[in-house]
């Protein structure tokens, strides 16, 4: 093992704990540094404690609507938040403790403490302001992960102005909260808190909610906010922010002023890059405050690599682990050439319902000038949803006209974010909406939906009826 | 069945026509196409819309399908009523089951639409 390469890793995240795992897999000695706690935000401040508290707004939606199933229940449904949040940081440490026992089972010196650069070749681990350890290391791999941005206009005192960090912890829940920003984590959480039985407002400075995402997935996931009361003010900015006694007060552009128990700021994530000694060691970083990485992830520095919500690609905790196992490889054996491919990457947004989708949007399609042609289903054509009673939304296939390849699909239902794996292995391996629509899939289950939408493609669906135009370029079903 | 005062549009809408303002909902054709009703999705009052526009949608247990204003004007008011009970329009088409009332400002595109005998033979030229 004499000339098996050092590794340090610093940050414990998704993207870290996976490189560090990755690097001692293919043979290297590694030092993970970890401030906090293994998992990084995705495990302690997101994906996993929001989805547990989802999952627990769902329980109750379901009790509520028990009697629709003729199941009676005898008395009205409550939530114990206390109850709830054990359960969630219960789950919470569970997955650490996970963490902890693979990192040990691959040899991974688990150091904590705040890792920075000292040159490209050497760590200093501070604890508390001291410096505790210094590492020396054949090759650095940077995985610090983001952190809520916080706009000065904004007082934030973790009570009554807060980040996603302090909203999973509602220790009380408020009456009303506004949400200003509806991304992926504004959506979620208006959905959870909506849920939860606060009356919930949401702000958005573009036109619609989740403005990224394909724009039929935006207009169906509006439309479910309506259903639920969540208040939705579109195209408009806060311009002021006031914390008053009994309340806070914030004015829009619009002039029209909100008063609410609690304000939740979630208008994206920062990179962590401060402190560590970037600039000195030769890393660059970008515009956007990201550190600059080539396709290998290697930064100009040679020998230091970066990964995750620090080099800003796609923030998710999947990519950041995709982007770490690139990395280790490549740290691993020097001169190493794997290469990160972005072309597939699935996502879940865990709004109710969830939402699932890879690939090209169909706005995007357009704004490359592609030709498409698209094909949906919506779920309330088939019976398995009518089991569930819960028949919300679609599939949506897009196809390239030419090819039939699938460039995208997008879902908005019942364990959309589970779907669209399926719609991700076709993509990976190039296949056309035919292929899509020609593969048996089991009934009854959700995934039909798959199939038909990928039969809607050329209007041949079905459990749909004859489509008024036919799609472009065919005459229809052959 | 079909209500002779009320003109008739081919997407199976109907409008009851007041003045200058015109009361729109859909037919008992269209509901019972429709199955269960479960949510509408309505226009914003104030909005300006033109003749053959989608002004909202309906979600029924089987399908979703837009609903389209065959008269151009403003929107004046919206049956708030259906938020709660989406059902009206399968039990009180004409009646309780309204879906908006819009200022028209070409109100002979009203005139042009179909008369309840001419809508009842388009319903038998589309059953046959």
């Amino acid at each position: 093992m004499g000339d098996s390469p050092r590794i340090a890793v610093i940050g414990g995240g998704p993207g870290g704990y996976v490189a560090a795992i990755r690097a001692a897999q293919l043979g290297a000695r590694v030092s993970l540094v970890e401030e906090r706690e293994v998992g990084g935000t995705c495990l302690n401040q997101g994906c996993i404690p929001s989805k547990a508290l989802i999952f627990n707004a769902e329980v109750v939606s379901l009790l509520k609507r028990a009697e629709e199933f003729g199941v009676r229940v005898i008395s009205e449904p409550t939530y114990d938040v206390t109850r709830m949040l054990e359960r969630k940081q219960r789950i919470v440490q569970t997955q650490i403790r996970g963490i902890h026992s693979l990192l040990k089972s691959w040899g991974v010196a688990l150091i904590k403490g705040r890792g920075r650069l000292i040159g490209p070749r050497a760590v200093e681990v501070t604890d508390n302001g001291e410096a505790v350890r210094r590492l020396e290391a054949d090759r650095v791999i940077l995985a610090t992960g983001s952190k809520p941005i916080k706009p000065p206009i904004f007082p934030f005192d973790r009570a009554r102005v807060i980040t996603s960090e302090e909203a999973l912890e509602p220790r009380i829940l408020p009456k009303s909260l506004l949400i200003v920003g509806a991304g992926v984590e504004g959506c979620e959480f208006g959905f959870l808190y909506q849920a939860l039985g606060v009356s919930v407002t949401m702000v958005e400075m573009k036109n619609r909610p989740l403005a990224t995402e394909d724009e039929e997935i935006s207009s169906l996931i509006q439309r479910e906010m309506n259903k639920r009361g969540i208040k939705l003010h579109l195209g408009v900015r806060v311009e002021k922010v006031s914390v008053e006694s009994a309340q806070v007060v914030v004015i829009l552009s619009d002039g029209q002023p909100i008063a609410v128990e609690r304000v939740l700021v979630s208008i994206g994530r920062g990179m962590n890059t401060e402190g560590l000694g970037l600039e000195e060691a030769g890393v660059l970083l970008g515009k956007r405050g990201e550190i600059l990485v080539d396709d290998r992830m290697e930064t100009p520095a040679p020998g230091v690599y970066a990964i995750g919500d620090a080099v800003g690609k796609i923030m998710l905790a999947h990519v950041a682990s995709a982007e770490a196992k690139v990395a280790a490889a490549n740290a691993v054996t020097e001169g190493g050439s794997h290469s990160m491919n972005y072309d597939v990457v699935p996502a879940g947004i865990f709004t109710l319902p969830e939402i699932g989708t890879v690939g090209l949007k169909e706005w995007e399609a357009a704004e490359r000038g592609l030709k498409v042609r698209i094909g949906r289903c919506p779920f309330r054509a088939l019976g398995r949803v009518h089991t569930m009673d819960e028949i919300v939304g679609m599939v949506k296939v897009i196809a390239e006209q030419e090819t039939d390849r699938i460039l995208g699909v997008h879902i908005l239902g019942p364990h959309a974010s589970d779907m669209v794996h399926e719609a991700a292995i076709a993509m990976r391996l190039g296949a056309k909406a035919s292929d899509m629509a020609e593969m048996i899939h089991a009934h009854p289950t959700l995934p039909e939906a798959m199939m038909e939408a990928a039969e809607d493609v050329h209007g041949s669906s079905i459990h749909l009826p004859r489509r008024k135009v036919p799609p472009a370029g065919r005459p229809g079903p052959s | 069945m079909i209500p002779v005062e009320l003109r008739y549009h081919t997407e199976h809408e109907w409008i009851r026509q007041e003045n200058q303002m015109a009361v729109l909902g859909i037919t008992h054709f269209a509901q019972d196409a429709l199955g269960d009703i479960v949510y509408l999705e309505l226009p914003k009052v104030g909005v300006e819309v033109r003749s053959g526009q989608e002004i909202g949608e309906v979600e029924s247990t089987k399908t979703t399908s837009p609903v389209y204003t065959p008269v151009s004007g403003k929107i004046m008011a919206v049956n708030e009523e259906l938020k709660e009970k989406p059902e009206l329009v399968n039990q009180d088409p004409y009646g309780r089951g309204w879906i908006v009332k819009i200022q028209m400002s070409d109100p002979s595109e009203a005139k042009r639409l179909m008369d309840a005998r001419e809508y009842g033979a388009y319903l038998q030229e589309k059953a046959d």
